[in-house]
């Protein structure tokens, strides 16, 4: 009776499997233990080892092809033997594998049962199993934000992808499946999560305001994003127009009549000065939780957008500058950042900065106001994806309800790499920023 | 992880500067000796190698766009080689690590291992004060967004064989010639590089880096490194 033998899972969660090479041709003798094909995941290449002597009687892929998990490769046999095919069911067909010693140990990490190892191929089913126990499992853990599939109706998908989409909220009823037989895989949850990332971009309405996602804290500091097509083609499009770091400026007026009053209010109360910089930073890293699309890393091949706000500000030295860090600025008073970054500032000037202090801001300040520049455009600190540049605050004649009056100002522009922020999402950022800074109050809302 | 592994040994081989025929013999007829149970224990081979580059199961043909004759004229040889993964370097100057790990005594997961190798990396380079992180979706260890070290593992019934590279004072010159790990674009470092060599001496360096590797790979799975002489087979 011919003997399957069949792509090894080479990890739990491997899907499918190059079949690199064939070690034996068809018709070759086959003993125990001898190797009859490479099979290829990742960086690693395993055996297939024969666990019946016969002969190879079929190889049903070919080199270099890619097969899901437990599907037959070949068969073993008496020459001239008949074989089941492909998907033709063979009776007590054999596995071909190395008999598993270590399979009753439970492996750590998945909460796989041992059965798991121990299952037929032939009872395709049996896989289902425990892929619906794991997402059940991973269900309760992290409360799904939407319902999965409707009651009842079955959705075909492997572990993984079912593990993925729960870990991300995806719903794999509005999924159609590239794996076999029409189940769903890894790459259709990862294609299919790649959508609403691409909304505020596409659609600055819905990025009025801060009611989009905000900063949700959950424990991990940040979480990487894969590159989208279009935010792949947008990179090496205006990579190729501009420069490494395509950036692009926004420039805005601020009204700072009330910071400069909540600032005076503060500064006479005698417990340490507060400047208009440390409100700023105040603001901009507020600003920051609403808008997490701006305080983000650029990682070539993906996004990290931080879940924590490091904010990191230009301190001129005698010769050049350097950028300490206020780390979770966002969860610090004003009078923490005011106190922090003139301790910064002032060890910074002396180099006694520890190059922690100095590295891993998420976005940047840069404030040349008190050197009487109305407006700059700073430089962006990679793989940060922003900075915001301060201009002096003047007095200027502005129109009014009645007339005219003389109104504090202040000019802030951002530059923005344009591979991680476009256009309205770096100006919904700086609109909160600005309405922030006009109304400091917001900050305590 | 596994209980029953706390109180295995590493048994640590350092085989000084190397041809690559020489140890690739010796690696395969290790890991065919654990396999067959005539070896107890696992090992960890560290050798330098003379020039050479190796093309793994994955080798794509972009990956290489010189000939191989014009390599060896270079100096380096070229070997195709068992082990996942694109063409890559070795030469002097850089720590070649081969475990010859059994797995099923262990935990039976390829993808397990390629991270926790990648982990034991990345604790050692922090001990040398250099913050290295994992590529998803490209084995390896990276710093910056530059290669720091390739990883490329062949198993054989659950034994390990080939294993990781870790750049240390390498000439990166010779990774021109070839396109490392098939990707185009990839920029290779070492930790000469990344660190302010001033006032270490290379050799320092080198050797800080083989203690803190092996050091890094004991703890990652639960091995207490010895250094022995090599077995008799």
């Amino acid at each position: 009776m011919a003997t399957k033998i069949v792509m090894e899972a080479l990890s739990p969660t491997m899907e499918e499997g190059r079949l690199v090479e064939w070690k034996k041709n068809e018709g070759d003798a086959v003993a125990v233990g001898d190797v009859i094909a490479e099979v290829e995941t990742d960086k690693a290449v395993m055996e297939l080892v024969a666990r019946v002597a016969g002969t190879l009687i079929k190889q049903e892929v070919e080199a270099g092809a890619t097969v899901p998990v437990s599907d037959v490769v070949g068969w073993i046999g008496e020459a001239g033997e008949k074989t089941g095919g492909k998907t033709e069911k063979v009776e007590e067909v054999e596995r071909v594998e190395r008999v598993e010693e270590g399979k009753k140990e439970e492996k750590a990490g998945t909460g796989e049962k041992p059965e798991k190892a121990e299952k037929k191929p032939a009872e395709e089913k049996a896989e289902e199993q425990p892929a619906e126990t794991k997402a059940e499992k991973a269900e309760q853990e992290a409360p799904a934000e939407r319902p999965a599939s409707a009651a009842g109706e079955r959705v075909k998908a492997s572990p993984l992808a079912r593990r993925i989409a729960t870990e991300r909220g995806v719903d794999l009823s509005g999924i159609t499946g590239s794996g076999p037989a029409g189940r769903i895989v890894q790459r259709d949850v990862e294609a299919a999560k790649a959508g609403p990332r691409a909304e505020p971009a596409t659609a600055p309405a819905a990025a009025s305001g801060p009611t989009g996602r905000t900063i949700t804290f959950s424990g991990e500091p940040f979480r990487d994003e894969p590159l989208s097509q279009i935010r792949k083609t947008i990179a090496k499009r205006l990579v190729q127009s501009i420069g490494p770091i395509p950036t692009f400026y926004l420039t805005t007026v601020v009204d700072m009549e009330r910071a400069t009053e909540a600032r005076e209010a503060l500064n006479a109360l005698g417990e340490g000065k507060v400047s208009f910089n440390d409100i700023i930073m105040k603001a901009t890293a507020l600003a920051l939780v609403q808008h997490p699309a701006c305080n983000a890393w650029w990682q070539d091949d993906h996004i990290r957008y931080w879940n924590e706000v490091h904010l990191a500000m230009a301190v001129a030295l005698d010769e050049g500058l350097i950028t300490p860090v206020i780390r979770h600025a966002d969860q610090k008073s004003l009078r923490e950042i005011a106190a922090e970054a003139k301790d910064l500032a002032g060890r910074a000037r002396e180099r006694k900065l520890k190059p922690e202090e100095y590295t891993g801001g998420t976005f940047s300040v840069s404030n040349l106001g008190m050197l009487d520049i109305d407006e700059f455009t700073a430089v962006i600190n990679p793989p940060e994806a922003g900075i915001i540049a301060i201009g002096r605050i003047s007095e200027n004649v502005v129109p009014a309800s009645e007339g005219l009056e003389v109104r504090k100002q202040m000019k802030l522009t951002m530059s923005c790499d344009h591979r991680v922020i476009d256009g309205a999402t770096g100006a919904v950022f700086l609109r909160t920023l600005k309405r922030m800074l006009e109304n400091p109050l917001a900050m305590v809302y | 992880m596994t209980s029953l592994s706390t109180h295995r040994k590493l048994l640590v081989h350092d085989l000084g500067r190397r041809p690559y025929a020489e140890v690739l013999e010796l690696q395969r007829n290790l890991c065919r000796a654990r396999v067959e149970r005539r070896l107890d224990d696992d090992i960890l081979l560290l050798v330098e190698h003379d020039p050479v580059y190796t093309l793994g199961r994955g080798t794509r043909d972009s990956s290489l766009p010189v000939a191989p004759e014009l390599l060896r004229k270079r100096g380096a040889e070229v070997f195709e080689i068992e082990r996942g993964g694109d063409v890559t370097f070795h030469g002097p100057g850089q720590l070649v690590g081969y475990p010859i790990i059994d797995l099923a005594q262990q935990r039976q997961d390829l993808h397990w291992y390629l991270r926790e190798l990648e982990g034991a990396l990345i604790d050692a380079l922090e001990v040398l004060d250099i913050a290295a992180d994992r590529n998803p979706g490209k084995t390896g260890v990276w710093t910056g967004g530059r290669k720091i070290a390739s990883i490329g593992v062949h198993v054989k019934q659950w034994v390990t064989l080939h294993g990781f590279a870790l750049n240390v004072t390498t000439d990166l010159a010779w990774f021109d010639w070839i396109v490392p790990c098939g990707i185009a674009d990839v920029q290779m470092t070492s930790v000469g590089r990344e660190l302010d060599t001033t006032g270490n001496s290379l050799k320092d360096i080198d050797l800080r880096a083989r203690e803190a590797v092996v050091e890094a790979l004991g703890r990652r799975f639960g091995r207490s490194p010895d250094s022995a002489a090599l077995p008799t087979l």
